[in-house]
């Protein structure tokens, strides 16, 4: 069987790391000692991303009752990269700062998405009778 | 066997009424992405079953009309978030894409997005990998674009059939003299069939000498339709590539 609870934390979740895993792209190759050139098309897909990071976070993160340990770290690393030249002009000391901050946030995340994978896959083996019995005997999953 | 479906939706997070329905539906794979672009990306790198579109009216058809261009094959429903003029309709209905009413109630809507689910299940394309090594001429789509093959058959003026297999199902085109005969993939036919197998990058295919189609459903010569669909298949690109409208 399937819980929608549980789903719907699993499709907030899988769109979240999407757009840290797009923004920590775009934040490498500003970081890139290189420095290749930046297009404008890159800073509208950085400007795009932070957009929707920073509108989603607050929401997503409470659904998944992550918002009083994440929320802080995930704004440190959207305040710092306000755009892909600014985060090419953070000094060393900053540029790690932001990649120690973004690793938080993903790893963080990237747990709990496996727990909810782990606790569909044990739903999927149950049927509704189990379901109910299981909640009649207080062993909820996780969600 | 699952259903994919590739979801369209500018705001996955907040605007999730469609969404949600999936969540307790099994069997249906969904991915979400939240451009025009990003669209036409996923689609070139991968099979999907359907495409549904939902955002604001006129660009929600915009985007499904998009898809309706670049992926002839694919089976798209459109689901605009306010009451659709009929002009808007009626392009929709010109270019086979389905529309549900995003205003209805949410039990209609599932109704209507589920409808639609289901069908796919009858016109999906079975993924065939198999290749006879005894064919003359064998290769792998990753290293020879289905373009450069077809060239190459149709300049030394070849009389048979390929067959290309590959995760989004089997396709064969027939060559007479040099000329391309006749084309079939899944429901296609013609120049339909020709221009989706060009944007194959996965696949195996094969030749066999002299098979000839009685069917004759591409009239153009070949050169033409190699700048028609390589034309196409750039635009296809840029669409992938270009930034959406706000």
């Amino acid at each position: 069987m399937r819980d929608k609870r549980l789903e719907k934390k699993l499709r907030l979740i899988s769109l979240q790391l999407d757009s840290w895993k797009r923004l920590h792209d775009l934040i490498t190759y500003g970081l890139d000692k290189a420095k290749p050139i930046i297009s404008v098309e890159q800073e509208r897909q950085f400007t795009e991303v932070r957009a929707h990071l920073l509108q989603e976070i607050e929401h997503v993160f409470r659904e998944l009752d992550l918002l009083a340990e994440l929320a802080g770290r995930a704004m440190n690393v959207l305040n710092r990269g306000s755009s892909l030249r600014a985060v090419r002009e953070l000094s060393t000391e900053d540029a790690r700062r932001i990649e120690a901050e973004w690793n938080a946030v993903f790893t963080r995340l990237g747990i709990v998405q496996g727990q909810l994978k782990s606790d569909r896959k044990i739903l999927a083996s149950q049927n509704i009778f189990e379901y109910y019995i299981r909640s009649l005997l207080r062993k909820p999953l996780r969600t | 066997m699952e259903s994919r479906v590739l979801i369209l939706n500018h705001d996955p997070v907040f605007e999730d009424r469609l969404l949600s329905f999936f969540d307790s539906e099994d069997g249906i794979e969904i991915r979400v992405v939240r451009s025009v672009s990003e669209a036409v990306q996923v689609l070139i790198a991968e099979n999907f079953d359907g495409f549904i579109v939902e955002g604001p009216g006129s660009l929600s058809i915009e985007a499904a009309t998009v898809a309706r261009q670049h992926f002839p094959s694919l089976k798209v429903l459109c689901v605009p978030w306010q009451r659709l003029k009929n002009d808007l309709l009626e392009e929709a209905e010109r270019q086979q894409i389905t529309t549900a009413d995003g205003t209805t109630s949410n039990k209609r809507l599932r109704r209507d997005v589920m409808q639609f689910v289901r069908s796919l299940q009858n016109h999906r394309n079975v993924p065939e990998e198999g290749i006879d090594p005894c064919h003359s001429l064998i290769g792998n789509l990753n290293q020879f674009s289905a373009a450069e093959i077809l060239q190459m058959a149709c300049l030394s003026q070849r009389s048979g059939r390929f067959t290309l297999k590959s995760s989004r199902g089997k396709s064969e085109i027939y060559l007479h003299h040099g000329s391309v005969r006749h084309a079939v993939y899944g429901t296609l036919e013609g120049e339909a069939a020709v221009a989706e197998i060009f944007r194959w990058r996965q696949g195996r295919f094969y030749f066999e000498e002299g098979l000839i189609s009685h069917a004759h459903t591409v009239d153009r010569p070949w050169a033409h339709l190699l700048i028609d669909n390589l034309q196409k298949l750039d635009e296809t690109l840029d669409v992938a590539t270009v930034a959406p409208k706000q």
